[in-house]
Order: C-alpha cells, then structure tokens, then sequence
C-alpha cells in the first residue's frame, strides 16, 4: 500500500508531502541509522577504545615492555596470592610486565589489522570492480586468478611469503594483503555484477560517462558500504593472522612485542602461569569480536535491504 | 457463495489508525467471475490475500465477516483457514515464473503439489498429464520433463492455471495473472483461464488493474480506489455506462486501439499514501474529483444503486449530472488537437538504419563445435525524420528492443549500417563520437533501476554535465540553472530539486528519467516500454508529456511497445515485427484500420476493445 502512484501534472498537494517525506527523507540519517545498531556502537568502542591503547601505549604501561625484573619471574597478577600491584596482570618467565606487554602488543596487532584490511581492500576491490563492470574476458581472467590464488592454504602461503620476505611488521601486512585480497575479489565483485546491470549505469555509458568515470561515479558508491563491512571484518582476521604467524617466530623481530610472541614465550609455563598465556589470548579475543560485532552491524545499518525490514 | 460484509482491514500508521480497506461489500455466486480493478495502491490484492487467509503482517480486520459457501472464515482459526487453501480455494500469483520452483520440473511441481492434496502416487502421473493436456499446452509427456526457465511466459501460466484447477477449488483468485505477459498470450491465457471456468462452474476473483479487460472476462466489477469499493455492477454495464467519477477517468485515461482519437483525460494529483488516509475525512477521491463539491469533503458516502444492480459510492450526484471536467474533454474528443507527430519530411533523417542484421551464435558441446545462429534482428531498414513519432510493436522476443539498442549503441550490428546524424556509427572517431551520441538518448524501461538512488534529482537531470568534454564547464550555478528548466520541462515541482529517487513516486521518477535524456537536448528519444510499469492515469500523463515536448522542443521519439494503444496515440509511423523481421509497416491510422498481415491482426485482436459489446477474447486466440 506504499506504493503511491501518480504523480503530477501540478505541484502534489502541500498535503500529500509530509507522507512521501516521512517515507524517504525525514528517515534517520546514516549516522543516526549507525547510532541505533546496538553491535555498532559497541563493536566501534571496543575497536576504538583498542585504538587509544595503542596510541597511548607509553604513557599507560606501568614498565618497559621489555625490561627484564629477574627478580620478580613468573609473578602472578595482583589479585592471587603472592601478587603485587607493582605487576598487575603479573610477569612471565623472563620477569617482563604482562599488562606492559599486552598494551604494547595492540600497537602492532593494530597496525597489522588497519593497514593489511586496507591493502586487501583497495587490491581486492578495484580487481573486482574492473573484473564485474567489464566482464567477459577479463571477468573470466580475474577470477581464474582468484580461484588459483584460493587454492593455497593460507598458512602455507603466508609462510612461504614471510621465509622469502624476512621478518618485519611490513613484511606481515604485506603478507596478510597477498592473501585475504581474494575474499574482497570474490564478495564485492558478486555486488558489482549486480549494480552493472542495473539501467543507470547504462544510462551513464549512452550519455559519454568514460569507463572510468562510470566505475567511480555509478559503481563504486553502490558497492562501498559493502566494502567498508568487510573491512572491519578483516582486521579480525588479520589480527587472528598476525598473531598466528608471530606465535611461530616468523613475524616481527623479538625486540617488538606482540601478542603472539607473549602466547609463544608463555607456552613453555602453561601449568605454572597461566596468565602469561591467557592475558593475549583475551586481547586477541577481544580485538577480533569488536572488529566481528563492528562489520555485522556495519552490515546491516549499511544495507538497504535488511534496513526496511527492520524499520 | 463467498461473501463479503463490510470488510475493514486496519493498521497503523505513525501511532494513528488507519483504514486501509474500507466497508468492501460484494458477493459472488458459483460460477461467475468477479474483477477486482483499480491502479496499484487500491487494496485490490489486499482483498485477494485476506480471503486466501494470508493477511499481511501488521493488519487486522476490524470489522466485517467474509462467508465461504456455509463458513465464517473470520471465525476459523489461522490453521483451518490455510487448509482450505489450494483445496477449496486457489490462488493464481501474478509472476508465473517465479512461481514456480526453478530447480524443480514441471512434473516435480505438479507431483508435489498433488501429493499435498492427498492424492495416492499411483494416480498421480497420470493425473498431471491429463490436467496439462486440459490447458492446451503442446507435448505434455516432454513438458513434464522441462524446467520452468525453458517455457514461455504464457506456458508457465497455463502450468499454475492446471495446478490450480487439479483439486476442482470452488474459487480461484488470479491476482494480475497476465500482467507480466505480452498481449498475445494475454489474451490466450485469459480465454483459456474463462473457458476452465466454465467446465469446472468455478468462482473466480480476477485482479487487475485493466478495466478493459476486466470488463470482457468478468460478470461483475468492483472498482477499488484507496481502500474504498467505489463502484459495483455488472461488467459490460460498468465499462459502457460508468458512473463513479474515477471509473470514467479511468476509461477515459486508456487509449484507444480502434475508433475516433482523443485526448487521454488526466487526473491530476495521486492516489493518497497510507499514512494520509488517516486524516481524511470524506471521500477519498475528492481531492482529484472534478466534480466534487463542499458535500464530498465530509462524511462518507454509502453505496448507492444507481440501476439495476449498479452501486456507486459518491455523496453527490455527480454520477448523474454531467461532469464538467471531464465532459469538456469528451467534447474535443472527436478530433485530437495535434496529429501524431509526422516530423519534417524534407529534413535528412536523424537516424538511418540500412539492411541492419543482428546475429548471435551461441556455441554448443565442447568447444563450441555446435554453433547455432539466432538472428535477433533480420535486415531492418528504417528511417526516422527530425521530429517525428514511430513506433515498433511485436510481442516480446521479437527483436524490438534489440533495434533499441543498436541505435543508441550498445549493441553493435553484425552487418548493415547505423547512420545517426549523417554519421556512420562504427566509423566514427573518438571527436564526433559525442556529435553521435548527443543526438539520441534513451529512456529506460524501468525508472528505478534507471535512477541512480545515490544521486539527488538535480545530479540527475544534469548527470551529462559530467561528462569528460564539458570539463571545466561542470560548475554549480549553470547546472542548477539546467535542472530547473528541466523540471518545468518535464511537469515536476521546483521543490523535487533536492530530493532523492526513492522519495518520488512511479510517474515522477519516469519524469525524471525523461528530463536526464532531455539535458543535452537531442533530437531523438528512444524510449523501450517506458510506460508498461505505470498505472493508467500516469501512462496518460507521460504520453501527454511527450507529446508536449515534440511541440515545444520538435523532439522525435522512438516508442517500442507491446502495447498498440499507445503506440496508436503517439505515432504517425508504425512498424510491425516478428522474429525480427519487419512484417507491415505504414502510417498508423492505415496499418490499424486495415491490417494486411495476419500476425498484425492477432496482435490487434489481442487488445480487449473499448466497446462492451465486442466479443472478447476472440475464441481463436484459444487454440
């Protein structure tokens, strides 16, 4: 019954424009829209509140995240017997300070997750972009590569890149981008093909818009809240990445503290102090579900489709 | 046999109560056919899902009883109700290809469909075969193999129609079956769906927004317009004497296929929205009434009968009176105030299409080694002179649209050459190319995947500010300047400017659309079916339209269509196609009054006539 049908000749009736408004331009604006997805609001404060701990870093850490207290090794945290507010969440085995080394740790897990969600997403996107809007030949070619570069194990993958490549955290990011870039081919080109058949585009191409102008001007707005969904949703995965590869030394040298190496140096006292193994495991934990819970609503408040339903 | 008492089907709106469908009254005795018509927003298949006890969500029904043969439906619960459904009632959706299942065959359908019904599996083959053969559809043994995508349009309907009718229901609903059909089948399907009817002595409840055709399947009528039943009677007593104001406008707004041309009356304004049926009053349709008067603003007015078994809803006589406005329009109707556009004649033809062909070779097994050709568009030639009207008519697939296209350049043709401007297409440079393409545009099909929803109406109607060459000259003032005279152009209020598609209606996005192809002022349009998704008081608006801007502007136009009234009503040229070969052409007048083909009269026949009194649809279309 929504559907109003004519229109007319003559201005509509000042009456009938509180109706059509209501429908379309008095709804909240996509900020507003954002403000009300509970997982984005708390998905964004998670991710952001991560954020501020990186930054700040030097300025919350009680210690040094690699001064050694040889004295105080394996201490736990505050709260269990023995525990002292010196060392909040305690120390590992070489007497370093877990919440030092935890907020520390966020500085690269970030860096890896915003910088690696970006490369793969510009790689992967302006390939699916180009694949969907001209199709044919080069669509085929685009996803042959996708299909091939699919069929590597990522672990594998990256490992290969990373013994190749050495160790350093840009030598991650550009790891991560090598191999996530895929997943952004395949998804956003599905909603490329989609917008290219749409009749606007066509009317863009009959009125002289140049492929470019077209791709930027018709295409690349109507896939974008896409786009930005899965980007939050791959800086989870590269931090999970990250982790991964740090966890077997292949990462960033030692002198850089993340949450990989903190799981790997605690793995050695897992029955005495577990802690040290724990604290990481919660970051990480932490990270990827604010990142997940920031994509989903991201998602949904993005989408039209899922947007009327709810509305 | 089914009643409806006062039915009043409520929701809300913005917190307040709105009465979306208002005292709908009517019965139906066994055996006979009901049409439901009105344009889209009336309720009409609202009625149709709240007998078939799928309300939709949100609803209820207020008041009212609906009575089915000894049954107060409103009384059952929601689990006997359905099961009533498919058994005693069916329903005949209106897009019969996504009706059915497409990873299933047509035998897997109708199996599942009959083992619902509780027939044992022995019988089943057997019945299928004999309920498809009953629809007329060809090979049935090599039908129940098929998917849905391999058949027409036309056979899938039949497919639903034998579906419906293999548990003898005693009432069908057929909401907008033929909508999504071209005319031929149409007519075919509707013949058919009358003829099963009478065999089986079934009610039907036919939806639809043609008053025409309502007018020539059905016994009764009832005329829906937001919510409210505005008129009851006998069809052909409706169609030829009407008496409700909208009902005549309505009649009045359709062209005519045969007869003496006039104007397309138009009513202005639209139909009210949901969330303002909450504040009125009085009749709905007073605001756009040409005859309303003080009486109509307040109260509401109850069905009256006017003649024998004729009721009307209007609380002044204008039924009786003649009405002013639309009377005065009736009056010029003898004779249109313009002739379809013939252009100029001595001019050089803006565009030149000479033994175009148009083939596709789909290749086959490995390696494409079977290579079948398809000609989509065989030896065309055709002239259009500055200013001038023509259209092209065939059903679909018959290679309209792919001319479309080979004019305004998406498609290129295999042999054959497109000459826009004095301008072979395939030879012209990177520098002339916009010299080409400036001087047609294309309006599309559907406005709202035309429309870019991320764009406000004034980036639209000036999008070819952004093309490359204009550069520099993209600036605001000049561009909004544009927009402006754009949309006084094409009828819409200055206060569109900043609004953005999904907040216009149908018939104003198509404006827009027609406004965007207006921008660089070409010479040409080529319009492909722009106005087969409007209601018909916004197809007259639009078609009025374009004739005002060939006068203003001395724009020629190319109208594809399966729809023969309006392409009667604008243009003064006529093509006719099938399998893509050109099969008569001429002036219109010429071609409608004396068709030479055959395949021109079966797409004329097609066409449920203006006059109650004609036969319709022809009993050859059925075979």
């Amino acid at each position: 019954m929504t559907n109003v049908t004519a229109d007319m000749s003559n201005p509509p009736p000042t009456s009938a424009l509180p109706a059509i408004a209501s429908r379309g331009h008095g709804g909240p604006s996509t900020l507003q829209r954002l403000a009300q997805q509970p997982r984005v609001v708390i998905g964004g404060g998670i991710v952001l509140a991560i954020l501020l701990v990186a930054i700040f870093a030097p300025w919350l850490a009680p210690h040094d995240p690699l001064g050694q207290d040889l004295l105080h090794m394996l201490a736990p945290p505050m709260w269990m017997e023995g525990g002292s507010a010196d060392f909040p969440l305690g120390t590992d085995s070489l007497g370093r300070c877990v919440l030092s080394r935890v907020l520390f740790g966020a500085r690269v897990a970030l860096l890896v997750a915003l910088c690696s969600a970006l490369g793969a997403m510009i790689v992967g996107s302006t390939l699916a972009i180009v694949a969907g809007y001209f199709g044919g030949k080069i669509d085929r070619l685009i996803c042959y590569i996708v299909d091939l570069w699919m069929s590597f194990p990522p672990v594998v993958l990256s490992l290969i890149l990373l013994v190749g490549l050495g160790t350093g955290v840009d030598k991650v990011i550009l790891a991560v981008v090598l191999v996530d870039w895929t997943r952004f081919c395949r998804v956003v080109r599905a909603d490329v093909l989609v917008t290219r058949q749409r009749d606007y585009v066509n009317a863009a191409r009959l009125m002289g818009f140049s492929h470019l102008r077209t791709m930027l001007r018709e295409v690349l707005p109507a896939v974008l809240p896409l786009m930005i969904t899965l980007f939050s949703i791959e800086m989870g995965v590269a931090t999970i990445v990250e982790a991964t590869l740090s966890f077997i030394g292949l990462s960033v040298p030692p002198e850089m503290t993340t949450w990989g190496q903190m799981l790997a140096d605690g793995r050695g006292d897992i029955r005495t102090a577990l802690w040290c193994m724990l604290v990481p495991v919660f970051a990480i934990i932490l990270t990827v579900l604010g990142c997940n819970l920031l994509g989903d609503g991201l998602r949904v408040a993005l989408d039209p489709r899922l947007r009327s339903r709810g509305e | 046999m089914l009643s409806l008492i006062n039915i009043t089907l409520s929701t809300k709106a913005h917190g307040k109560p709105v009465e979306l469908l208002r005292n709908v009254s009517f019965t139906l005795q066994r055996g006979q056919v009901l049409g439901l018509v009105g344009e889209s927003g009336a309720g009409k298949s609202m009625i149709g899902k709240l007998i078939s006890g799928i309300p939709p969500e949100g609803f209820e029904v207020s008041r009212g009883r609906i009575l089915f043969d000894d049954l107060d439906l409103m009384a059952l619960n929601r689990e006997q109700w359905r099961s009533l459904l498919g058994r005693r009632i069916a329903y005949i959706p209106q897009e019969p290809l996504t009706a059915l299942n497409p990873v299933m065959t047509i035998g897997q359908t109708f199996d599942e469909h009959l083992m619902l019904l509780g027939i044992p599996g022995q019988e089943r083959a057997a019945m299928i075969l004999k309920q498809l053969e009953s629809v007329h559809l060809p090979n049935v043994k090599d039908m129940v193999q098929r998917y849905p995508h391999q058949l027409s349009g036309g056979q899938c309907q039949r497919v639903l129609i034998a579906m419906a009718y293999a548990a003898n229901p005693s009432l069908i609903i057929a909401d907008e079956p033929t909508t999504a059909l071209d005319v031929v089948s149409q007519a075919r399907v509707l013949s058919l769906l009358r003829e099963q009817q009478r065999i089986h002595e079934t009610a039907v409840i036919l939806i639809t927004h043609d008053l025409r055709l309502a007018a020539h399947v059905c016994d009764h009528i009832a005329v829906l317009y937001a919510g409210e039943q505005i008129e009851y009677g006998p069809a052909r007593e409706v169609l030829r004497a009407p008496r409700h104001p909208y009902t005549k406008a309505l009649h009045e707004a359709t062209p005519d296929v045969q007869g003496p041309q006039r104007v397309l009356a138009q009513l202005k304004g639209q139909m009210p929205g949901v969330s303002l049926l909450a504040s009125m009053t009085g009749c709905r349709f007073a605001p756009r009434c040409p005859g309303r008067n003080d009486a109509c603003e307040h109260g509401q007015s109850e069905l009256r009968e006017t003649a024998a078994g004729h009721w009307v809803r209007c609380a002044s006589a204008c039924e009786i009176r003649p009405m002013p406005a639309l009377q005065a329009t009736a009056g010029e109707s003898t004779a249109l105030p313009w002739s379809a556009p013939g252009g100029q004649p001595e001019a050089a033809p803006i565009v030149e299409l000479k033994n175009v062909m148009l083939r596709y070779t789909a290749k086959r097994g490995w390696f494409g080694r079977n290579k079948v050709e398809n000609r989509a568009v065989d030896d065309f030639s055709l002239q259009i002179q500055p200013g001038e009207f023509v259209g092209i008519v065939g059903e679909s697939g018959s290679g309209k649209s792919s001319v479309a296209r080979l004019i305004v350049g998406t498609e290129q043709p295999s042999s054959g050459e497109v000459i826009i401007n004095g301008i072979d297409r395939r030879q012209a440079g990177r520098d002339v190319m916009h010299l080409v393409r400036e001087q047609v545009q294309m309006i599309f099909q559907d406005p709202h995947s035309a429309l870019n929803p991320r764009r406000s109406v004034m980036q639209l109607l000036t999008q070819a500010y952004e093309i490359d060459h204009h550069g520099a000259g993209a600036t605001l003032r000049p561009r909004q300047e544009q927009a402006r005279l754009l949309l006084q152009d094409v009828g819409l209020p200055p206060d569109c400017l900043e609004r953005f598609p999904t907040q216009l209606s149908g018939g104003q996005k198509q404006r827009v659309n027609i406004g965007r192809a207006l921008c660089m002022m070409p010479r040409l349009l080529v319009a492909d079916e722009i106005v087969s998704g409007l209601d018909v008081s916004v197809q007259a608006q639009i078609l009025n339209l374009l004739l005002e801007l060939n006068r203003e502007h001395g724009i020629g136009l190319l109208l594809i269509s399966h729809d023969l009234s309006v392409v009667r009503y604008l243009c003064s040229r006529v093509l006719v196609m099938q399998a893509g070969k050109v099969v008569e052409q001429g002036r219109t007048e010429d071609v409608f009054a004396n068709p030479q083909h055959a395949y021109t009269r079966l797409l004329l026949e097609a066409v449920p006539p203006a006059d109650a009194s004609v036969q319709w649809p022809p009993v050859a279309a059925a075979a």
